[in-house]
């Protein structure tokens, strides 16, 4: 047995193990900022189970030699409440716990400040969970945005860049089995964000080995599955296609895609209100499902009247009375990534001025809020940093069509640098105190594109056009309605109409 | 699961679950228990077999990744299968399924597998949906699946009784809670195809009024009684609603308002009497001194926004 075997083998062991004895006390308490104080063991890379208290795990330490990067971080007492607040009260809420209710700790501050530059109207008549929720995530931002008042941000391209690099060059923890159903997501987002970081930064040895992947995923007739052997899903085929596009015709593999049993699928999935659904016998149908139909259909230049019959229509309900979009057309609360959905699926057909666009650019905009600078999915929801992209690209989607100007992408953009990456944990999260995962890494390098550029549209959909906003952009820019770098969308999509 | 019969599989060769070929890109280690498992459960969906142990080894491969779609095809096969509209059996199902649903609230799949199995159901009922549905609010108020699978049932059923009182008890329990107050919404659009009469929506504009009074920075109650006004009063608002608004942002149009802006208690209200004032040109005046004070003070990180609704105010 060789190192690396022996060293998988001990990773699934400590993984069983932590299975069945379950997280051990101690580290949970640490996790939840109260009272262990003892080291924390935490791999850079993959994170989750196998950040262990030392206590309890003393020979994670052993493994790093072995290619994982562990490092140990020694765990703070939670942070006294910072001047400068008019916070009196602040909650941790431990949601790491899985019980049915979140237990809360109070910490009163010391000093009560009031402050006379605050400009926003404080949520202040009325505790509720909402409020709760929120003070908490508005300590942790406020901390460090005075922790950084005079730093120049910069994206930390060559951490984020071994964090992805790692998921392209290992096999991947057990506990990864979770994303079993969802493999060409994990290929899109890895290989689009480091494309976005550094064009060079794909190398076309993984090009070639993301083509064999997505062709083990893939079903004799055409569509694309969560992985080897499973069925065909809607969404899957979505994440695969944009995988796909990423790889730049490496061996010519773009000829192998079956556009045509993609094509003669998406019409299996068509439902009678006009949207499409995850797969031919069960799953969901609403805008989200939709627009990956019609991104699919488009980039393969198989846009057919057949397929779009209905589908405005079905869009075009799911707009509520708030401004933004829903899942499915009976007043589904408006949400971040289902706006994104149905205005980008509006784009794509060419009826986004059908919708009311002025209330859209209204929602669009109330998201940003002045203290934490990002923007949250819902009204009242947390700010999050994949919403820079869901609801960044529906404003740069509005911007381009020239329907109006809604967030401030610079504040975003310092959201994004930092609140979203932290220089102890390489990959981007969705707020302070949460761990990077992959998702958020493409989605807030995404974000953070459509915060340096401007974007207008000339033509159709796939030719969106850029200007930078900034001299030196952190990222390459994306087309906000397909979710792909500009010039790889343009070559797939010339590719696929010259067939 | 412990009480579960002990079924066996000693007949089936589990299939492969990966592709097996070296030097795979983002192959996940899986542990001896998943490629058992999986590979078992992978064998019998090959051979379509439709069985109780068919349908015990899709619960654990479920049970190990929630999100695995193809099992929930699957599972939904054998259930049609084997029970057909068996009203007894498909109950028994659906208990299955709340308790796995009360251990995996963030899951996707859940719901539009319920929604087939009460499709499939001779008699379906809208009581039994209740409790899961109660309970999962409860431990998470604003989980989206949850709500939209509610509203689902609401129509499904046609049985619009209990939804009012839900948000009502919601919104009491957390007045900023955005995902009830859009279920009113729902109610109000849904119930009475023609839209509500008079006295509902009278009483509806009350209710608000009030909910705003207790919390006055509020989006979630201010966007709803926009949304009253632009769903079923044609957007005008009244004088009456003017006033209501105006009672939030004390001093903020008189002519002689300092540079800094006097306080205000809500900066919805004045995005509110900013968008009415936005409507009539007579009004122009009002609205831009209402964005601008937005802009300067009461919320400057939309001030792009602002500005924005500024200048579309001469166009
Ligand atoms: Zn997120």
């Amino acid at each position: 047995m060789n190192t690396a075997t022996a060293f998988l083998e001990a990773c699934n062991e400590l993984y069983i193990t932590l299975k069945e004895n379950a997280i051990p006390t101690a580290w949970r308490g640490a996790r939840a900022g109260s009272s262990c104080e003892s080291a924390v063991c935490a791999c850079l890379v993959c994170v989750c189970v196998l950040s262990a208290c030392t206590h309890c795990f003393p020979f994670t330490r052993a493994l790093c030699s072995f290619g994982l990067v562990f490092r140990t971080n020694h765990l703070k007492k939670p942070p006294a409440p910072m001047a400068g607040s008019d916070l009196r009260t602040v909650r941790f809420i431990n949601t790491q716990l899985l019980g049915r209710r979140r237990p809360t700790v109070e910490l009163v501050s010391e000093d009560e400040h009031d402050l006379q530059e605050d400009p926003a109207i404080a949520m202040n008549s009325l505790s509720t969970e909402t409020t709760a929720d929120r003070e908490e995530v508005l300590f942790d931002c406020a901390e460090l945005y005075e922790a950084l008042a005079d730093v120049e941000p910069t994206l930390f391209k060559h951490a984020h860049r071994s964090y992805l690099d790692y998921a392209l060059g290992h096999p991947l923890p057990p506990q990864m089995k979770a994303l079993d159903a969802s493999q060409p997501w994990l290929l899109y987002w890895t290989a689009c964000a480091l494309r976005l970081m550094d064009p060079q930064w794909l190398t076309q040895d993984v090009q070639r080995k993301m083509v064999h992947k997505l062709a083990l995923c893939a079903l004799d007739s055409g569509p694309y599955c969560g992985g080897f052997g499973q069925q065909a899903h809607l969404v899957c085929n979505y994440a695969a296609i944009n995988a796909l596009a990423l790889c730049d015709n490496i061996d010519g593999c773009w000829a192998s895609i079956k556009r045509e049993g993609i094509y003669e699928w998406l019409l299996t999935l068509k439902m009678p209100g006009g949207g499409f659904r995850t797969g031919a016998l069960l799953g969901e149908c609403d805008s989200r499902s939709t627009y990956c139909a019609l991104s699919v259909a488009s980039m393969l230049g198989v846009l057919t009247p057949e397929l779009c019959e209905g589908v405005e229509a079905f869009l075009l309900r799911c707009q509520t009375y708030e401004g933004g979009f829903g899942a499915c057309p009976h007043e589904d609360e408006a949400h971040g990534g289902y706006t994104f959905c149905a205005a980008a699926g509006l784009a794509i057909l060419g009826s986004l001025r059908k919708c009311d666009t002025a209330k859209l650019l209204d929602w669009c905009s109330a998201r940003q809020t002045n203290e934490e600078k990002g923007l949250s999915g819902r009204s009242n929801k947390l700010v999050d940093g994949c919403y820079s992209y869901w609801v960044g690209a529906v404003a740069a989607i509005l911007e381009a069509y020239g329907l109006g100007e809604s967030i401030d992408k610079s504040q975003l953009r310092e959201y994004i640098l930092k609140c979203c990456q932290s220089k102890e944990r390489p990959g981007l999260r969705d707020k302070p105190g949460k761990s990077p995962d992959y998702y958020h890494t493409a989605y807030v390098l995404m974000g953070l594109s459509a915060t340096e550029y401007s974007f207008s549209v000339r033509d159709c959909p796939q030719r969106i056009q850029s200007a930078r906003l900034v001299e030196q952009p952190d990222v390459e820019p994306v087309n906000p309605i397909f979710g792909l770098p500009i010039d790889v969308l343009a070559r797939f999509v010339d590719y696929n109409a010259a067939r | 699961m412990s009480d579960a019969p002990e079924f066996q599989y000693d007949d089936i060769e589990p299939l492969p679950i990966s592709g097996g070929q070296e030097g795979e890109l983002c192959q996940i280690m899986y542990d001896g228990e998943y490629r058992t498992v999986m590979g078992i459960a992978r064998a019998l969906l090959q051979k379509l077999e439709f069985s109780e142990r068919a349908l015990h080894a899709t619960s654990q491969a479920i049970d190990l990744v929630p999100a695995f779609y193809t099992m929930w095809n699957y599972r939904f096969q054998i259930v049609k299968a084997l029970y057909g509209t068996d009203g007894a059996e498909l109950n028994r199902e659906l208990d299955w399924l709340d308790e796995f649903t009360l251990n995996n609230p963030k899951n996707y799949q859940i719901w539009s597998y319920r929604q087939a199995l009460l499709r499939l159901h001779p008699s379906p009922e809208f009581q039994r949906e209740l409790p899961i549905l109660q309970s999962m609010i409860d431990d998470d108020t604003k989980n989206y699946h949850v709500w939209s699978y509610r509203r689902w049932c609401v129509l499904f059923f046609g049985d619009f009784t209990n939804e009012l009182q839900f948000a009502s008890s919601l919104i009491a329990r957390d007045v900023y809670n955005n995902s009830a107050w859009c279920h009113r919404m729902f109610v109000l659009k849904n119930q009475v195809p023609k839209g509500p009469p008079a006295e509902a929506l009278t009483g509806e504009l009350h209710y608000t009024k009030k909910q705003i009074e207790l919390a006055p920075q509020n989006i979630s109650s201010w966007n709803y009684l926009r949304g009253l006004y632009d769903e079923f009063l044609d957007g005008k608002a009244d004088p009456a609603i003017m006033e209501f608004a105006l009672s939030f942002t004390p001093g903020i149009f008189a002519a002689d308002a300092s540079d800094t802006g006097p306080q205000i208690q809500s900066s919805y209200a004045l995005e509110f009497l900013a968008r009415a004032y936005a409507k009539n040109e007579d009004t122009f005046a009002q609205a831009r001194k209402a964005y601008q004070a937005l802009s300067d003070h009461f919320d400057p990180i939309r001030k792009n926004f602002w500005a924005y609704k500024i200048r579309s105010l001469t166009a």
